[in-house]
């Protein structure tokens, strides 16, 4: 068995090691009440079991991130498959730190989904080794990587807290103005993060069941000169398409639910690099996101938010809040000497200028200003609480845009890091 | 909020107008704050900032302004949506040559056209964003101003007898009876905190313990650090502060860097692909990079630098393979690997001269593409270069012309003298390439002539080509070092204050009733874990949780 | 202390006026690339002309002067010489001088369009294209009306026609 072999497999030991401790933590919070410990015996007793699970599965990933290192040549760093599992590593490995200060085990029960969910998204993109190119062949995407990547996890627990806090506190009793405002949008999130779990799970039920449909695109390009310039290419979809790409010709395409043929076309105006693909996955994510959670509601009878929130019972808010505050605040150091000054270190040495209004550099600096204000806006304004919190989750939105969103949406120099 | 009470304090100490905390004795002095039962606004320990003064003058609120940190985090916010605004669609500056009039309205329509119209396409060299980071420097500069000088003035002559207040509405607090000498249980505290670093005062039966107080100045460094580096960036605006130009080097040829007495000499250029085992399934076949490298030498001009009638002299001072991520550097300027260009550019062909009728072969000789040999004496016969082009084309008019100067379809006309030829000789045009010849139907135009002679090239030995050309991008930014000592001072300010975090406590005796009062500017979990520590040092086992005097809640 | 604190704060709004005025007005104004523009002075070049005798620009000072880029492949470059010949020939006893800079081409070509055309005006080559890179060209043929105190008067971009040519050497010869 080669060592890449056996990388994968640490892989998936740890991903099935994160699910357990998830599971555990799950029952460390739920069982207290039916329990025959005492509540608080019983939340300690599976705590630790929860959180020895996660550090098992930390430890199967970090041997994935080394053997893959050593077998590949390169730190596994360099495409977007390796980024997200470093991002998730890195994510268990601030969760170890903030738990090292604060023993609260209960922070797993969210961060833990959270490696989880980023550990399965990773995994829907290529996870081919694949050889440096000129560009990334510096010490500089060890350190510059590593380190961003770092901080943006610390961001990812102060999240957790942050959604922790707001499920904790958020009264799904109350019927006034503002108590409803801040349902809905807990609410909201929830939704949010059900559509995301959706979508890895259309990708790999349908990457599973071999699903296959292949377009001929014709695109029409006039050039500088006046000439129409028409070419046409190859659109290959692994989910059923909603929407075909624009003037477009089935090539081939699997049978799905009795549909032979696309239902809709993408819009013209949508011209970005495999816009019908990505318009079409989306598609798919939301109408699955939203079956599934309509699904939940059946089976809960009532909001998700509604549901967790008597399992926060007894959990000290202020302890969750100061959390947070804490792992942002620690954060945000290492985020701006990895993602700003070592960012343009690098970009100084390959690129020649150290700052050049690319997308990913201004949204890193977005992201730099965004916790900017967070922390002025709770250390000189005194925001705490839930306005904090609310912060928190919208700022890791922020982060998340960074990191997938850009190399997604928008174009630039870190093109590389695509799919 | 300004406060115009009387600002002397009941201990005797007259505070300047609005001071919230005595300077003195930390007694509340805001009215508001004096009536509450919550912790103590402890914000820059409750000193009057510059900016709080009664009768502000017109300077005084442009200075207000700044010195908020409302308007700060509002200047934030600004940017920081301008920034988003200017990631919609491609930047101007990521173009080399377009037309930005026509561009974005091609591209995204009324939306794009707009975009182009409000100058969002150029978002980040608009005066108003360049406004915006004035602005922030400025608040930088006079908000740090505001608070540094009278914090650092609070925290250098602090009062170890606290009003007793000031210690009951701390967010860490405890509060016992104790037995025995009150002077000697602050003593026995004393020593436990200073086993955990602090730096202890004592006064009889009163006592403050402090440490890490530096962390307190990082924010302020961190801000020092962003005003170098804003001031350092704009540096770079200067004339001659900082170079981008590019030049493209052909093989083996020397090329001068614009506006410098500089030479770069490309002595080969390698572009390496991987090789199809090193290549993953899905990229097998695909031509992935695995190397640009151009050995580059670079040579400084001595003498006969502007004169072009006479060759520069020149003389080698770097020897430098170039290749992405690894510029050659001299004396503040750098040459990084940019592109290269290897389509085949024809530089000699040496051809024969046939004569058909006789079957002779002359020749062969070199024609350069670049400033040919204008006669060739081949045996009898003579060839007389009258034209070139190097792009041949025939105009609207049917006449011949050429599209550029790059020998893309080079095309010659000779005179050919010589015996059994008219006195001025007969022209002769001569296509190099094969296809061009056929293309442009050379044995049509030359008519008889070519019926009686050619000139061709005998074998692809005779063609030599161009070598491939590196194109490298010349930089030199002399305010590089202050960019980077700012980002400097800034992470070191930044670490300071996240990492260490400013403690004190406080402690008094009245009457057998200690009053235990700690303050952090973050972190209240550790800091009552540590009042707890210290006291169970004492054989006073207290919960950490149950010194917890509440929170700010919002 | 109070005459202190507002002596601070003076010298620190004046700064940020002097600094943040300068970098705004660096975003509104100034044309980031260092090219010539109207009013500025063009690039200094030293060229050899066809007989290998060196040209600096520094040689036209006081003189009107009119500097045309120009290549034989670019159809308007070849349109426009014709009227370009009659008017130096027409001022050429004034304090005038018509430079056409030749745009990296070899010296039969250039030699072959003077004799075609019959130009008698200064003719320049530039091997290396180095100096059309200083003058920020972007398209041929460009031409640069230089006033005798070494002031661009006016830039054109494209082919002139003769009256085009006509009233900007007239102005040049009236400043």
């Amino acid at each position: 068995m080669s060592l890449l072999d056996f990388s994968s497999d640490a892989f998936i030991a740890a991903f099935f090691l994160y699910c357990f401790g998830f599971m555990f933590y799950g029952v460390s919070a739920l069982g207290r009440k039916w329990s025959n410990r005492s509540p608080e015996e019983h939340t300690r007793r599976w705590g630790r079991i929860a959180y020895a699970v996660s550090i098992l599965g930390f430890a199967a990933h970090v041997t994935f991130f080394i053997t893959r290192w050593i077998g590949g040549g390169h730190i596994p760093t360099s495409n977007m498959y390796e980024f997200m599992t470093f991002l998730a590593m890195a994510i268990m490995f601030a969760f170890v730190v903030v738990n090292a200060i604060y023993r609260k085990p209960l922070l797993g029960l969210f961060t833990l989904p959270l490696t989880v969910i980023i550990v399965a998204f990773a995994a829907v993109f290529p996870q081919e080794v694949q050889p440096l190119i000129p560009a990334l062949q510096s010490i500089w995407l060890k350190i510059h990587v590593t380190t961003a990547a770092t901080g943006e996890a610390f961001f990812a627990v102060g999240f957790a807290a942050g959604l922790m806090y707001l499920l904790r506190t958020v009264d799904f009793k109350k019927t006034d103005e503002r108590a409803r405002r801040e349902q809905r949008w807990v609410e909201f999130t929830l939704y949010v993060i059900v559509v995301i779990i959706a979508f890895i799970g259309s990708v790999f039920a349908f990457r599973g069941a071999g699903y296959e449909a292949s377009f001929k695109q014709e695109n029409v390009e006039i050039s500088d000169t006046g000439v129409d310039n028409t070419t046409t290419e190859t659109v290959e979809y692994s989910l059923p398409p909603i929407f075909k790409p624009y003037n477009s010709q089935v090539v081939s395409m699997d049978a799905f639910l009795g549909f032979k043929e696309p239902l809709m076309e993408t819009p013209h105006w949508m011209k970005g690099v495999n816009a019908a693909r990505k318009l079409n996955t989306i598609t798919w994510s939301v109408i699955n996101g939203t079956i599934l959670y309509g699904l939940l509601r059946l089976v809960l009878r009532k909001r998700i938010g509604a549901a967790i929130h008597p399992l926060m019972d007894g959990i000290d808010e202020d302890d969750i809040d100061e959390i947070s505050y804490r792992a942002i605040a620690i954060g945000y150091p290492i985020f701006m000497l990895g993602a700003l000054i070592f960012a343009m270190i690098w970009a100084y040495i390959a690129w020649s200028r150290f700052w050049g209004w690319d997308p990913k550099e201004v949204w890193a600096l977005i992201t730099w200003l965004y916790y900017t204000a967070y922390l002025h806006l709770r250390l000189s304004r005194g925001w705490h609480g839930a306005k904090s919190a609310w912060l928190a989750v919208i700022g890791f939105v922020v982060v998340m845009f960074t990191l997938i969103g850009v190399n997604l949406v928008l174009v630039g120099l870190h093109s590389y890091a695509g799919v | 909020m300004l406060t115009f009470e009387n600002t002397k304090c009941e201990c005797g100490h007259q505070n300047p107008v609005g001071t919230v905390l005595c300077e003195s004795c930390g007694n509340p002095l805001d009215v508001e704050e004096a009536a509450s039962e919550a912790p103590l606004e402890m914000r820059y320990d409750g000193i009057a900032r510059r900016s709080q003064k009664a009768n502000p003058s017109p300077i005084d609120r442009v200075w207000n302004f700044f010195s908020s940190v409302k308007v700060a985090v509002r200047l934030i916010v600004i940017t920081l949506i301008a920034s988003i605004v200017g990631t919609i669609f491609t930047q101007e500056n990521a173009f080399i040559s377009f037309d930005p009039s026509t561009y974005y309205e091609e591209r995204y329509g009324w939306i794009g056209k707009w975009y182009y119209k409000l100058g969002l396409s150029n978002t980040y060299e608009s005066w108003w964003f360049i406004g915006l980071l004035v602005m922030i420097g400025t608040s930088l500069v006079i908000c740090s101003l505001d608070r540094v000088l009278p914090l650092y003035r609070a925290l250098n002559k602090q009062q170890i007898r606290k009003h007793l207040t000031f210690l009951t509405r701390q967010k860490t607090v405890y509060a016992s009876s104790v037995e025995g000498a009150p002077e000697a249980w602050t003593a026995s505290m004393a020593e436990q905190l200073k086993r955990r670093h602090y730096r202890v005062h004592q006064d009889g039966d009163a006592l403050l313990a402090e440490k890490y107080r530096f962390s307190r100045w990082g924010p302020y460094i961190n801000h020092i650090g962003l005003i170098v580096f804003l001031l350092a960036v704009l540096l770079r605006s200067l004339p001659g502060w900082a170079m981008d130009t590019y030049i493209t080097v052909p093989e083996g040829e020397t090329v001068q860097i614009p506006e410098t007495n500089l030479y770069v000499k490309n002595e080969k250029f390698t572009i390496d692909y991987y090789k199809d085992d090193e290549l993953p399934e899905s990229l097998k076949g695909t031509a992935r990079a695995k190397l640009y490298e151009t050995k580059a030498v670079l040579y400084e001009c001595e003498a006969d630098c502007d004169d072009p009638s006479k060759q520069p002299q020149l003389k080698e001072v770097k020897r430098h393979s170039i290749i992405v991520n690894d510029p050659l550097s001299y004396q503040g300027i750098k040459a990084y690997q940019f592109g290269y260009d290897d389509t085949p550019k024809l530089k000699s062909v040496n051809p024969v001269l046939i004569d058909h009728k006789t079957g002779k072969t002359y020749g062969p000789f070199k024609l350069e593409m670049r400033n040919p040999e204008l006669t060739y004496a081949l045996g009898p016969y003579t060839l007389e270069l009258r034209q070139t082009y190097m792009d041949f084309a025939l105009d609207s008019e049917g006449k011949p012309t050429t599209k550029s100067k790059e020998p893309n379809a080079p095309a010659f006309v000779f005179v050919l003298k010589g015996p059994d030829l008219a006195e001025g000789g007969e022209p002769y045009m001569y296509f190099p390439k094969q296809n061009d010849k056929a293309r442009f139907s050379q044995d049509v135009i030359n008519g008889e002539l070519a019926k009686r002679f050619e000139i061709k090239v005998p074998s692809m030995e005779g063609v030599e080509f161009a070598g491939v050309v590196t194109s490298l991008n010349i930089r030199s930014d002399r305010a590089m070092p202050y960019i980077w000592v700012g980002a400097g001072i800034s992470m070191f300010g930044l670490l300071l204050g996240s990492y260490w975090h400013h403690r004190r406590i406080w402690l008094r005796i009245d009457g057998g009733r200690v009053t235990i009062g700690a303050h952090t500017n973050k972190n209240n979990y550790g800091m009552r874990a540590e009042v707890a520590s210290a006291l169970r040092g004492l054989g006073i086992v207290v919960e950490p949780k149950s010194l917890d005097n509440g929170r700010n809640k919002s | 202390m109070k005459s202190n604190r507002r002596l601070i704060q003076l010298v620190i709004f004046l700064g940020v006026l002097v600094l943040g005025g300068y970098a705004i007005g660096n975003a509104l104004f100034a044309s980031k690339d260092g090219l010539p523009r109207k009013g500025s002075e063009p690039p200094d070049f030293a060229l050899l002309d066809m007989n290998g005798k060196t040209h600096r620009l520094a040689d036209y000072k006081g003189k009107a002067l009119v500097i045309n880029f120009w290549g034989t492949y670019c159809p308007g470059c070849v349109y426009e010489t014709p009227d370009l010949v009659k008017q130096y020939e027409k001022h050429k006893d004034k304090p005038f001088e018509v430079v056409g800079i030749n745009l990296g081409e070899d010296k039969l070509t250039i030699n072959n369009f003077v004799k075609q055309f019959d130009v008698s005006y200064t003719i320049l080559q530039n091997e290396n294209n180095d100096v059309q890179r200083k003058y920020g060209l972007k398209s041929y043929p460009t031409t640069f009306f230089v006033k005798p105190d070494g002031t661009i008067l006016d830039i054109f971009v494209g082919p002139m026609a003769e009256a085009d040519m006509d009233k900007r050497i007239e102005k040049l010869l009236a400043s």
